[in-house]
């Protein structure tokens, strides 16, 4: 066994990165702490996440309504600081950096340290620190990584679990305002889209939406509005790899919806309103 | 902590919107010579890694660098990625899992 992420047992199990499971298996908790607490959760997450943290909850940072205590991070180490009693190593796994410090205390932790190098692939647990509006990881372990199927599978976890959780709280992230009606459409489309295929319905009237949008957005790429005469609609089937008969049948309903006006013969521009 | 410049992960066909930019990428070496290494990326696309490759060379690389153009990479970081990268399960035998007992 090579490392316990690939057990696929402990992974999924136990206190893992399922807040509602997590509290179900510990009965002893006391009630009237909130839903989240109590079950310690261990975050799988990447930089641009840990930038994203909102304050909140129990522990005073949380992301995706879930409390953050103890992260998991895959990357890259860029820059290590060695002192006598610390070791601060910068982790940068593609989104960002983050520096993450690790305490040496005995000597397992200084033989931990010494093994990472500059370049290598790491894999970091720690809780996050909030220092002055500066993030850092307070490490608890940091182990070169062997198998460099651990990033790609760090990534699509972090994936999971941010869907996961998101759908926990109702199936709607947050989405930034938007003033204009049909930029809303579009949000709105995608939102009704992914939650859909959660929930394991296929309402045809939400797929359509999905896929106006996508035409839609496609119409609206730099390149198609600086055309004059905007876009074929057999270009538009090429590229989106829809058939043309079901793209013509979309651009006549957002021509009659007026998002999209007629040029020439069969060629398409958005309506820049 | 700094988010500022991200690299993104791109293959062949998403090389050509970041042109220009920082990306990183995973190859597998089809042909290494001094001064390039020319391979393919996870979309079958043929890929040109221009940089020093290290030595000795393992058939799956990781590269981050400068894009230069839709299928070239000037790459400033190499890492092998060993031999095996993504084959974990053509290695099993699965038939071995599915024998009865």
């Amino acid at each position: 066994m090579q490392a316990n992420e690939f057990d696929g047992n402990a992974a999924f199990s136990g206190g893992g990165f399922m807040p509602s499971q997590a509290t179900q298996t510990a009965p002893g908790r006391p009630s009237s702490s909130s839903k989240n607490s109590g079950a310690r959760c261990l975050i799988p997450l990447t930089v641009k996440q840990l930038k994203d943290l909102s304050r909140g909850g129990e522990s005073g940072i949380s992301i995706d309504g879930v409390d953050v205590n103890n992260i998991v991070l895959v990357g890259r180490v860029s820059k290590i600081d060695n002192a006598v009693s610390d070791c601060t190593f910068r982790v940068d796994d593609g989104t960002g950096w983050v520096e993450c410090t690790k305490w040496i205390h005995e000597h397992v932790d200084s033989v931990e340290v010494d093994a990472i190098l500059v370049g290598m692939y790491v894999r970091v647990y720690g809780q996050l620190k909030s220092i002055q509006s500066r993030r850092t990881v307070h490490t608890f372990s940091i182990r070169p990584v062997t198998d460099f199927n651990e990033i790609a599978y760090h990534f699509i976890e972090c994936i999971y679990v941010h869907l996961y959780n998101t759908k926990m709280q109702g199936g709607m992230t947050t989405q930034p305002q938007v003033t204009n009606s049909s930029l809303g459409y579009l949000v709105q489309g995608y939102q009704t889209n992914l939650s859909n295929q959660f929930s394991g319905q296929y309402n045809t009237d939400e797929l359509n939406l999905g896929v106006n949008s996508l035409v839609l957005n496609y119409l609206r790429r730099p390149a198609s509005l600086a055309s004059e005469t905007g876009v074929s609609s057999d270009v538009v089937a090429r590229e989106l790899n829809i058939p043309l008969d079901k793209i013509r049948k979309i651009l006549d309903y957002l021509a009659s919806e007026g998002l999209v006006y007629t040029t020439t013969d069969d060629h398409y521009k958005f309506t820049d309103a | 902590m700094d988010t500022t410049s991200p690299t993104a992960f791109v293959n062949g066909g998403l090389l050509h919107m970041h042109v220009g930019r920082k990306v990183r990428a995973v190859i597998q070496v089809t042909r290494s010579d001094v001064g390039f290494v020319m391979g393919k990326s996870a979309d079958d696309r043929q890929l040109v890694v221009k940089g020093s490759p290290p030595v000795p060379l393992t058939s799956y690389v990781e590269v981050i660098g400068v894009a230069e153009n839709d299928n070239s990479i000037r790459a400033e970081i190499w890492t092998n990625f060993g031999d095996s990268f993504g084959m974990s399960y053509s290695r099993l035998n699965l038939l071995d899992l599915f024998e009865p007992c």
